[in-house]
């Protein structure tokens, strides 16, 4: 999984310039960056990209592709569990890994529980 | 030694699935041992594409793998993780990119990280072993023997048998059993027409992996929260060096060990059978219970359902006459050691009796299966439980072979039992 990693920002300011696009594209990221939407959102794209040390993570970016394997995956999904409170199905994050469905499934979670008490 | 007398363009591609699936790899290999022990495969393309990501294509020039096919050389190979790591994969589908589980599975991870993370998962099988499971297992196995004095498929039903064990020790739901078998199954033999998708063996062999991580990251999520005394209980709760164990490491030793067992297991009373119905022996050693456990080794002996593992050398090294330089993929074919004749007296005769059996089919050395206690007590109640039911059993239909360079078996072998009660 080390491959990937020359580009590590995390943290960076989420405007990558003609300098991310390339090294986007030089890690082997196939997908366009777009920015987080939402604060939910906002909050995943900083702890994949704590995980991941790679950055900026765009909300389409494929958790595998940028450089993440089962392990790591394993570990995001247990620290989305502490970080909102929540269980979500582990299938979100391996099976459709992107920030913004895992957003929807944590969204989901958040109200069902809120309704749920 | 190296003789070189053998025409290298006899040898077929010991990398194609279809040499196992259609044709005897114990005649390639009987040949390599005798001629060519530490043979050259070139590796025409890379058997699994790369993902999509990083890099793009590669040049397929210079791909390939030391064949090694003596039991002195597999032996070596197996045991010295200094000169032969298992940390760039241990499967051919590997060859060419990164192991993407390199120290963080049990299997392609070297001593000493790889003892942190079997350590705890030995101790925790000890304390719940199938020993305590007994009357569920036989209860489980008895499932599995039809009793109605049909003709049916052993080898469908042998497919459940691991999973009858192993979801006992992990607290499986018994409806997920099924579904995890294949999953497993397919991660063992993504070239086989029947587990492929549409996408090709890599694309196969990526999703059968994710899912069933997440399946173990939901299971052991469970078990955090409601702690239970299986396997994953047990894990969850214990220290090594007085650190606990990160939840991802147990996700990952429960993926472990369903690969393991799910689909290796099922093999060896496969094999036995169709070598009993060949050699008309199926009778003789159901009357002979002292035999049963040196019988057991013959069956693991002669099914060696996990045909290989492939390290690499961290230096250069010689085998058997060949210097095999520094970097390079070594494959140690462990099927073919133990049919070597420089071990075993008349390794191609299936011989219950046989005594030592130095067999290598749990591998040997660090990674010597961590299972081989449960797949040997599981083995003793499956044909304890199969010589009870049947007073024969004869094969009546073709069996069909895996499509699979590494997972050596059939999926389907139409049999007919002769049963020593009335049916049922």
């Amino acid at each position: 999984m080390a491959q990937n990693h020359h580009v590590v920002r995390p943290g960076a300011a989420h405007d990558p310039g003609a300098a991310d696009e390339e090294a986007r594209v030089e890690a082997g990221i196939t997908t366009d960056y777009a920015a987080p939407r939402t604060g939910l959102e906002e909050r995943l794209v900083r702890l994949w990209e704590s995980a991941l040390r790679f950055g900026p993570v765009g909300i389409e970016d494929d958790f595998f592709e940028l450089g993440g394997d089962s392990m790591l995956a394993a570990r995001v999904q247990l620290d989305v569990d502490v970080e909102f409170g929540v269980e979500i199905s582990a299938a979100a994050l391996f099976l459709s890994p992107t920030v913004a469905t895992l957003a929807e499934a944590v969204e989901e979670a958040l109200k069902s529980a809120g309704a749920g008490v | 030694m190296n003789t070189g007398s053998a025409p290298r363009h006899a040898v077929p591609d010991l990398a194609d699935p279809g040499l196992y699936a259609d044709h005897d790899p114990h005649a390639v290999w009987r040949a390599l041992r005798a001629y060519d022990p530490v043979y050259w495969q070139p590796v025409g393309a890379p058997h699994a594409a790369r993902g999509q990501g990083a890099g793009g294509p590669r040049p397929d020039a210079g791909l390939g793998f030391w064949a090694a096919t003596r039991y002195a050389d597999v032996d070596r190979i197996l045991r010295d993780h200094e000169v032969f790591t298992s940390e760039r994969g241990t499967l051919l589908s590997l060859i060419g990119r990164p192991d993407p589980a390199a120290g963080h599975q049990m299997a392609a991870t070297d001593p000493p990280r790889h003892d942190a993370l079997r350590a705890p998962l030995h101790k925790a099988m000890r304390v719940r072993s199938v020993d305590a499971h007994t009357r569920e297992v036989r209860a489980g196995i008895r499932a599995l023997l039809p009793l109605d004095g049909g003709p049916f498929d052993f080898a469908a039903g042998m497919r459940d048998l691991p999973l009858v064990v192993l979801g006992l020790l992990l607290g499986l739901p018994e409806a997920d059993r099924p579904h995890l078998a294949r999953l497993a199954m397919t991660a063992s033999a993504e070239d086989d027409p029947d587990l492929m998708l549409p996408e090709g063996p890599a694309a196969t062999l990526r999703r059968a992996h994710r899912e069933l991580f997440a399946y173990f990251t939901d299971l052991v999520r469970a078990r955090a929260r409601d702690p239970r005394d299986d396997l994953v209980g047990i894990m969850l709760g214990m220290r090594h060096d007085g650190v606990r164990m990160p939840p991802a490491a147990i996700v990952s030793n429960c993926y472990s060990l369903l690969l393991g067992a799910a689909v290796t297991l099922s093999q060896v009373p496969v094999a036995t059978v169709m070598a009993l119905a060949e050699n008309g022996g199926y009778a003789a050693w159901a009357a002979r219970p002292d035999l049963l456990d040196s019988g057991i080794e013959e069956s693991l002996r002669w099914a060696t359902p996990a045909r290989y593992f492939m390290r690499t050398t961290r230096r250069p090294v010689e085998l058997s006459g060949v210097v095999v330089p520094e970097g390079q993929p070594v494959v140690a074919f462990l099927a073919s050691a133990n049919r070597d004749r420089r071990v075993f007296t008349d390794p191609d005769v299936f011989d219950v009796a046989r005594r030592p059996n130095r067999h290598l089919a749990f591998g040997a050395g660090p990674h010597y299966c961590i299972g081989a206690n449960m797949a040997r007590l599981t083995l003793r109640l499956l044909f304890t439980e199969l010589f009870a039911a049947y007073a024969k059993l004869d094969v009546v239909g073709e069996p069909v072979r895996i499509r699979s360079v590494f997972l050596a078996g059939v999926k389907s072998l139409p049999v007919q039992g002769r049963l020593r009660r009335a049916p049922v």
